[in-house]
């Protein structure tokens, strides 16, 4: 409170106790990769992220899938979570869209290339020459994952 | 499925506020219908099939609506402020717009105890508009005065997005006056008279001078569309409403 003096305080009525009350984070765009989704809209992502809450607090939410499948094969399996239609306004099909980061049970992170992102990101000059190779260099959403090496487990 | 006799017999009470409803809904609204709704539901699909085809349905126990955990997630979006239209009705309705759904007689000794009003307080504040829809018209529950008020039709919190829009029952539809903060009556459905309107209804309907025309709220392609297509829909939604209806 010394430090964030935009924050108030609220009394719970019931305790009596003095509370911290921030308001609500409602993004305007919410962007989250998920393992499987529709053409309606209905996804499944990993459990262990907080998609749907990020989903539904959203004002609009783009999911991006790895599959494409029918309304009924959007099942969860373990560790994964349903996030129904109502929540998602797009979706974009791009395999291996979530790289260099990882996309639970499908790929992993990929760490060499973190590393080397890291490691271009020093200077300008490197940041430069990675962000011709990597993102402006490919013409498409394959080309980059074939500059990449990208491979799926 | 369809009963080719279907098409041949003569509109049904609630086939004529399945349309009346249907023709209150815009296209591009995202509209929410609760539970035993069937006639909401319809019409909803009605419209989506026929004027509104970008309409958004979200209809509460269709199979094919799909929650990720449960009704929370309604509220949710009502509380975004992501649903337009969403239905109510009440055991009571008064001119005001109040609608009771928890008890009949004095608060601490019920005559009749009801259900509850649920979520209907909250929604009828938190979506931009509300219709209301009974199964009847009488002078039970169009009272003077509601026992308890469980939602009302407007008043000026500042959190409020909208209120009351109409009103449809068997015999007409009612639209709430934003400026006089009361019901009245707007048209009747066909084959009803002014004066059994106004016999069972408790309440004074503002009519005046005014001429209340008689609405005919199906064309006969809307018709066709409601005993098609929507028809087979609410057998799966609401398979004993459609087999009342449209026959089993």
């Amino acid at each position: 409170m010394k430090v964030r003096r935009d924050l108030k305080t609220v009394r719970d009525p019931y305790s009596g106790n003095e509370y911290v009350v921030v308001l609500p984070i409602m993004p305007d765009i919410a962007i989250i990769h998920a393992a499987k989704g529709s053409r309606s809209g209905e996804i499944v992502t990993d459990a262990t992220r907080n998609d749907r809450l990020l989903a539904m607090a959203a004002k609009k939410t783009i999911a991006v899938v790895e599959e494409l499948v029918e309304p009924e094969a959007v099942l969860p399996r373990r560790q994964e979570v349903f996030v129904a239609s109502v929540h998602v306004d797009a979706v974009v099909l791009a395999s291996g869209g979530a790289h260099p980061t990882a996309c639970p049970g499908i790929y992993e992170t990929d760490t060499a290339h973190i590393r080397e992102y890291v490691a271009a990101s020093r200077d300008e000059q490197g940041l430069t020459a990675y962000m011709e190779k990597y993102i402006f260099g490919p013409d498409d959403h394959d080309r980059y994952l074939e500059t990449v090496n990208f491979r799926k487990e | 499925m369809t009963k080719p006799t279907i098409s041949n017999q003569p509109v049904q009470t609630p086939e004529v506020m399945i349309g009346a409803i249907s023709g209150l809904l815009r296209d591009g609204e995202w509209v929410a219908t609760g539970t035993l709704s069937p006639i909401p539901a319809a019409a909803a699909l009605l419209a989506k099939m026929t004027h509104a085809p970008h309409l958004t349905t979200l209809i509460y126990g269709d199979p094919d609506f799909r929650l990720s955990e449960g009704f929370h997630e309604l509220f949710a979006l009502a509380q975004k402020g992501k649903i337009d239209v969403f239905f109510l009705s009440g055991v009571q309705i008064d001119k005001q717009g109040h609608i009771n759904l928890s008890m009949l007689g004095d608060y601490d000794h019920p005559t009749v105890r009801l259900p509850g009003g649920a979520g209907s307080s909250m929604l009828s504040a938190l979506v931009r508009r509300v219709i209301l829809f009974t199964t009847s018209h009488n002078r039970r529950l169009f009272v003077p005065k509601v026992d308890f008020i469980n939602a009302t039709a407007a008043d000026d919190s500042p959190w409020r997005r909208g209120g009351l829009s109409h009103v449809v029952t068997p015999l007409c539809m009612m639209v709430f006056d934003g400026t006089k903060k009361e019901i009245i009556l707007e048209c009747l459905f066909p084959g009803v008279s002014l004066e059994e309107v106004v016999r069972n209804t408790g309440f004074d309907l503002g009519i005046g001078e005014r001429r209340i025309p008689i609405m005919n709220p199906l064309t006969d392609e809307e018709l066709a569309v409601l005993r098609g297509p929507v028809q087979e829909r609410m057998r799966r939604i609401y398979p004993q409403f459609a087999a009342s209806v449209w026959g089993s």
